[in-house]
């Protein structure tokens, strides 16, 4: 069977990640001194406890590529075929680490690593579908074929408070259009070819959740859909309840924003995410 | 005193308490100047070329009036300052023609002087406009005229006649020329020109010391006021280039040769004199040239070159380099610093600026457009009354142009909001359409004159609310009553977030008191911002 190996910037949870048998490979919060282990040693919610006590602003990084080939030469004890769906490139550097890792392997093993191009739920729909694939007993060039295919099918659109943390952390991209807004906004933005992009700015949260319901409504054959929140599930809970019965509730995911992403995006950001059907 | 005729030294006091009156009158004829620059200088202006008209008569200790006049008409033409100031001192030319010969004069020789300076001013300029100075000057000899030949000789009922006339004819003008009319004010000239004939009767009348700590009333236009919530289109001509002014002294010069010559080459063009003396006044884009021809035929004098585009191009300028190439431009016309910061700060590429009361010109949004980093454009033009001026943009220039026909400011904010980078030009504009529906906009601003609009009485000062730029719907002397009640009437318990914009002269502590009492009893989010807007107090947005 092949073996699914994607990083913990796609916000799957522990227990799709055991239940899909998806290995995730965690990037790093570091306080100061103090590393932590992205959704391993600190829970988003443990995280912004910190983060609100902390005097010190958070940093991130990825792990090296020694990790991806120790998990790698590691799942080639079971397996001849790896398909890892990275984070995009363009946020950070965890795809050139898994692609240097691959090139470490001795095994023969077949190793294909994918820039998804995504990140948080949009990652994790792609990265779920392939694992359903896998279990099925598609092979790695039928899975690569149908992520590389599913990449473009793949929409997200995620609302902000505030661009600030985007900002600090410079990964606002394009987005820094909708910087130093005199009045006060939410943005909504997306991704695209990997980088952040502005798309809406609306007046207060309220509307910036229809914008998202609409948004979500606005694709007549959805496959799946993925919504997430940072520190607001009574937000994500109207927003469930307003896409219920788009999709059969196995093909319905919510997630958390992990730690890592959390410290570039910061609070409440809430996130709608749809993988249209072919 | 004698009130039937008048001597140099008579004449001298009549226009020397004429230009005092001015001098009263001066910044309120400033503040109804639109035309044909809303520049507000008309009554500065007016002044200007008085004093140094006086300055001259002073000089002169002649008895003749003929002498006094000759004087005033030199000193008015050397000092004219500006369109008005220049057509004043053609006046005074055609009066001093008009008094030739005369040591002193009657209300019949001064009805023919008047004949004769309207004459003059009329051929003064190439394109005599009608509902201006030129009109209440030409209606005022028509009157002293009928008057001279039906009734008295005496100057001071002639007298009383041409200013009863100026002022008839001065709150006529707005009916005359749609400048006027769409400010809901007179024509300023007119009125400048009618003060100073309104002073010389007081000294005729012998009310000089009675008048003197009293200002002279100013004519009122008996529109009704829903006009001035609309304001002046803007075919009114290109108010940017150079404003040149000189004085060409030169021997046998012709005034018609000079006039045809310039007539090309600018607008506004005024050139006035005799063959010995001629001031020039035009606005033009290449002054050198003008400056060039003038030289050929003499020499020049007090040449004043200003430039109007400054602010303008100094502005389109900072916006260009600020701003990278984008792939859809949106220009917006939007007036008050805070609103200016507020249309920057949500993305507008070029401002232009603009609005009630003040509507840009054709041209000055042709350049905002070229200057524009994108050959696809979105034009908000954020006044009802510069839709009409956005629209016909499309043909004159080569790069895609779409209009938003936004109403209101707060409109324009919401199509700003609703702008969408992944967009299509026209997807964006539809979308912004759909936007600017979901808007309501309540103007806050104060009644100019007492009025009756909406079966409401509105009394001069009153506070009054205006519906989406079309609807009055109150009016109050308070104004958190009024604020109130207009805000009932636009239905605000429906709406999820209310926007304050308040004005230039509208203090911060008030906007926020307002805005807390409307949280306190609404359930709605309310947001304050120093628009920094002219004329309203308060434009709220209603979303």
């Amino acid at each position: 069977m092949v073996s699914i190996v994607t990083d913990s910037c796609s916000a799957i949870t522990p227990e799709l990640a055991r239940k899909f048998g998806i290995s995730v490979v965690p990037l790093y919060v570091q306080f100061g001194n103090e590393v932590y282990r992205d959704n391993v040693d600190l829970s988003t919610e443990e995280f912004y406890q910190k983060l609100e006590k902390s005097k010190i602003t958070p940093t991130t990084s990825a792990p090296g590529p020694e990790v991806f080939a120790e998990l790698f030469t590691g799942l080639a004890e079971e397996t001849n075929e790896i398909v890892a769906i990275m984070f995009s490139q363009m946020l950070s550097g965890v795809y050139g680490a898994a692609l240097q890792g691959k090139a470490m392997v001795t095994k023969d093993c077949r190793i294909e690593v994918i820039d998804s191009k995504l990140a948080i739920s949009a990652q994790m729909l792609l990265v779920l579908s392939a694992a359903r694939m896998a279990r099925s007993g598609a092979n790695l060039p039928q899975i690569v074929d149908w992520v590389r295919k599913a990449i473009p099918r793949i929409h997200i659109q995620m609302t902000f408070d505030t661009l600030e943390y985007l900002r600090k952390g410079g990964r606002i991209g394009k987005a820094q259009a909708f910087l130093g807004s005199l009045l006060k906004v939410n943005p909504v933005l997306t991704l695209k070819d990997g980088l952040v992009f502005p798309v809406a700015r609306l007046r207060n949260r309220p509307k910036a959740i229809d914008y998202l319901v609409d948004f979500v409504r606005s694709f007549s054959r959805i496959e799946a859909i993925a919504i997430e929140d940072v520190t607001t599930p009574e937000d994500l809970e109207i927003l469930a309840e307003r896409l219920k019965g788009l999709v059969p509730p196995g093909d319905f995911y919510r997630s958390k924003v992990d730690p890592v992403v959390g410290v570039h995006v910061g609070p409440r950001v809430l996130a709608a995410c749809v993988l249209e059907a072919e | 005193m004698r009130t039937d005729s008048a001597s140099g030294p008579a004449l001298k006091k009549m226009f020397a308490l004429g230009t005092a009156w001015l001098e009263k009158a001066a910044p309120d004829i400033n503040a109804i100047n639109v035309f044909p620059i809303p520049d507000g200088d008309t009554g500065t202006n007016m002044l200007l070329t008085m004093r140094a008209a006086m300055g001259e008569a002073n000089q002169n200790p002649s008895r003749s009036a003929w002498s006094v006049a000759k004087s005033m008409a030199s000193g008015a033409l050397m000092g004219a300052r500006g369109n008005s100031g220049v057509i004043l001192s053609q006046c005074w030319r055609g009066l001093a023609k008009g008094l030739e010969g005369k040591k002193s004069f009657n209300g019949t020789d001064f009805a023919k002087a008047l004949a004769e300076a309207s004459q003059a001013a009329y051929e003064g300029l190439v394109n005599p406009v009608e509902g201006t100075i030129l009109t209440v000057l030409r209606d005022a000899a028509t009157a002293a005229d009928m008057a001279a030949r039906t009734d008295s000789a005496s100057l001071l009922s002639i007298m009383e006649t041409a200013t009863e006339a100026a002022r008839d004819s001065v709150a006529r003008t707005p009916d005359l020329l749609p400048v006027l009319r769409e400010s809901g004010v007179v024509d300023a000239g007119g009125q400048g020109l009618y003060v100073l004939l309104d002073g010389a009767l007081c000294y005729l009348k012998g009310k000089a010391k009675e008048i003197k700590y009293r200002k002279p009333r100013l004519v009122v236009s008996n529109l009704p006021l829903a006009l001035k919530t609309t304001q002046l289109t803007t075919e009114v001509e290109v108010p940017y280039g150079y404003c040149t002014n000189f004085v060409l002294e030169g021997k046998k010069l012709d005034l018609q040769k000079v006039k045809t010559k310039l007539r090309k080459k600018g607008q506004s063009l005024i050139v006035t004199g005799n063959d010995s003396l001629v001031r020039v006044h035009i606005h033009s884009f290449k002054p050198g040239e003008i400056l060039d021809y003038a030289m050929h035929l003499g020499t020049l004098h007090q040449v004043d070159i200003r430039n109007m585009d400054d602010q303008y191009v100094e502005f389109i300028k900072m916006q260009r380099e600020r701003m990278p190439k984008v792939n859809i431009a949106i220009v917006a016309v939007v007036s008050g610093d805070g609103l200016f910061e507020v249309f920057n700060s949500l993305g507008s590429t070029i401002i232009v600026p603009g609005g009630q009361t003040m509507n840009p010109s054709v041209r000055q949004l042709l350049q905002a457009l070229e200057s524009a980093p994108s050959d696809n454009i979105i034009l908000l033009p954020n006044n009802k009354n510069i839709i009409p001026t956005a629209s016909q943009l499309g043909s004159l220039t080569s790069k895609r142009v779409m209009v938003v026909p936004t109403r209101t400011i707060p409109q324009g904010i919401a199509a700003l909001l609703a702008f969408n980078y992944d967009l299509s030009l026209e997807d964006n504009v539809r979308s912004m359409e759909e936007t600017i529906a979901t808007v309501k906009t309540v103007e806050v601003t104060k009644a100019v004159r007492k009025t009756q609009l909406n079966r409401l009485k509105i009394k001069r000062g009153q506070f009054i609310a205006i519906l989406n730029d079309e609807e009055l719907i109150a009016r109050s002397n308070n104004m958190t009553d009024l604020i109130f009640e207009a805000l009932a009437k636009a239905e605000i318990e429906r709406a999820e977030m209310v926007t304050i914009y308040y004005g230039a002269e509208t203090k911060a502590i008030e906007a926020e008191e307002i805005a807390q009492e409307i949280r306190n009893r609404y359930q709605t989010e309310v947001e304050v911002l120093h628009g920094a807007q002219p004329h309203y107090n308060y434009i709220i947005s209603l979303e």
